[in-house]
């Protein structure tokens, strides 16, 4: 078990990451805070070392995302969510922004991490097949179609 | 589209509250995750709670089995019985070859020590050492003083109907003493009073004499009279004699004591 400082250093370095892979998955407040700790947790219990930090990131990412489904999938969550709810975090963003933040959670979910994980964290498509254990080029494809959708709802946008 | 994307989601932040109720939770959930635990540190609590269960075990098993008093018995055979704090028979040791015997005849194991008294004086292997010349010495040997006590009323109590029996009670040290010198109890304290009278006589001439010659010989060292007493009192009175001698670790004045 990971003593408290490494947890706590943990949850500095990636809140951020796991604040949004949330929000691309859950639509309320309540859901994150149960996804928090449920992978801080796992966190504070898991003993094998990391690599490196990059190795570090990219457990926490795949368990975020694993924990996220999970609790999609669970029987007994909520399944209704208000509107206000899903916008809650989007609303709270520059007009600009705010656009971005829609246009990719208004992507069916298949493509969303894909689309956050490549633009955002950086990840090549053989990584991205890693952290979700997906073959690459379904990863390719994915993200070959997520960021078609992306430019029709950004205006037909290019990509950088 | 990446500047944009890098921008809009660059802008989204962990809630600090969200950050503190999670190190609550897990301070909540894992408060020892101040510490390390490595996975063979996890068997500790398992090995702590075995070694418990191993050590109640031996602690009551040698509760048990540890005798708090001894109950020697002394004709010719000489037997000794371990009784156990709960009033237990827990040990039958034959101190020569008679005693053995009877030992093997008699099974008194974890009977009361009353009750296994009883039957090792009625029992047929014990039928040809109670005539009437024969002299029956048992003895209580103790460290509490009043768990003695009341064991030497109880051993009276069973031995009132039987002839020439000679009760009293002693403390531990004087049993150790009579161990260390290859004796039962009963027969060394009767070696210490021919001692007294006799200092040439060893443990070894005792082992082979029976209680009724030693009385004979302690009776004819200390005066006829005392001779005549003993022998008269152990058939007439029909129960013998009966004395306590207590904590003088030397056994004199139990003869005093006789009615």
């Amino acid at each position: 078990m990971r003593n408290e400082q490494e947890v706590n250093e943990a949850i500095e370095r990636y809140a951020d990451t796991v604040r949004r892979l949330c929000m691309l998955h859950l639509k309320n407040h309540a859901d994150t805070e149960d996804i928090f700790q449920t992978v801080f947790l796992k966190y504070a219990l898991h003993t094998e070392p990391f690599a490196d930090a990059g190795h570090e990131k990219a457990w926490l990412i795949r368990v975020t995302i694993n924990a996220c489904k999970d609790l999609l999938k669970s029987f007994f969550r909520s399944r209704t969510v208000s509107l206000d709810e899903v916008l809650e975090q989007p609303a709270a963003l520059a007009p600009d922004h705010r656009e971005v933040v829609e246009a990719v959670l208004s992507l069916p979910q298949k493509y969303r991490d894909v689309i956050y994980l490549h633009y955002y964290e950086g990840y090549s498509a053989p990584e991205i097949g890693r952290i979700l254990g997906k073959n690459v080029n379904t990863v390719y494809t994915l993200l070959g179609r997520a960021k078609q959708q992306l430019r029709e709802a950004l205006g037909g946008e290019g990509d950088a | 589209m990446h500047d944009k994307i890098r921008a809009a989601f660059g802008e989204i932040h962990a809630e600090e509250d969200l950050k503190a109720q999670t190190r609550a939770y897990l301070a909540r959930q894992a408060p020892g995750h101040r510490r390390r635990i490595s996975g063979r540190m996890r068997l500790v609590p398992a090995l702590a709670c075995f070694l418990l269960v191993l050590l109640a075990g031996w602690g009551g098993y040698h509760t048990y089995f540890t005798p708090s008093a001894i109950i020697s018995i002394d004709v010719n055979p000489s037997l000794e019985l371990g009784v156990n704090r709960f009033d237990k028979v827990v040990s039958v040791e034959g101190y020569n070859e008679d005693g053995a015997a009877l030992a093997t005849a008699v099974d008194v194991k974890y009977m009361d020590y009353a009750q296994a008294l009883v039957r090792i004086l009625d029992s047929d292997a014990f039928a040809p050492y109670t005539s009437e010349q024969a002299s029956v010495s048992i003895a209580v040997f103790g460290s509490d003083e009043q768990k003695s006590s009341e064991m030497l009323s109880q051993v009276e109590a069973c031995t009132a109907g039987y002839t020439n029996t000679h009760c009293y009670a002693d403390t531990m040290e004087v049993a150790s003493a009579a161990h260390a010198a290859g004796l039962s109890c009963g027969k060394y304290r009767a070696y210490l009073e021919l001692h007294e009278l006799d200092p040439s006589v060893t443990p070894a001439d005792i082992q082979g004499m029976t209680m009724r010659e030693i009385r004979d010989r302690i009776a004819a060292l200390s005066g006829s009279s005392d001779a005549v007493q003993t022998q008269g009192t152990g058939v007439s009175a029909g129960n013998g004699h009966h004395g306590r001698g207590m904590g003088n670790g030397r056994g004199k004045g139990h003869h005093a004591q006789e009615p």
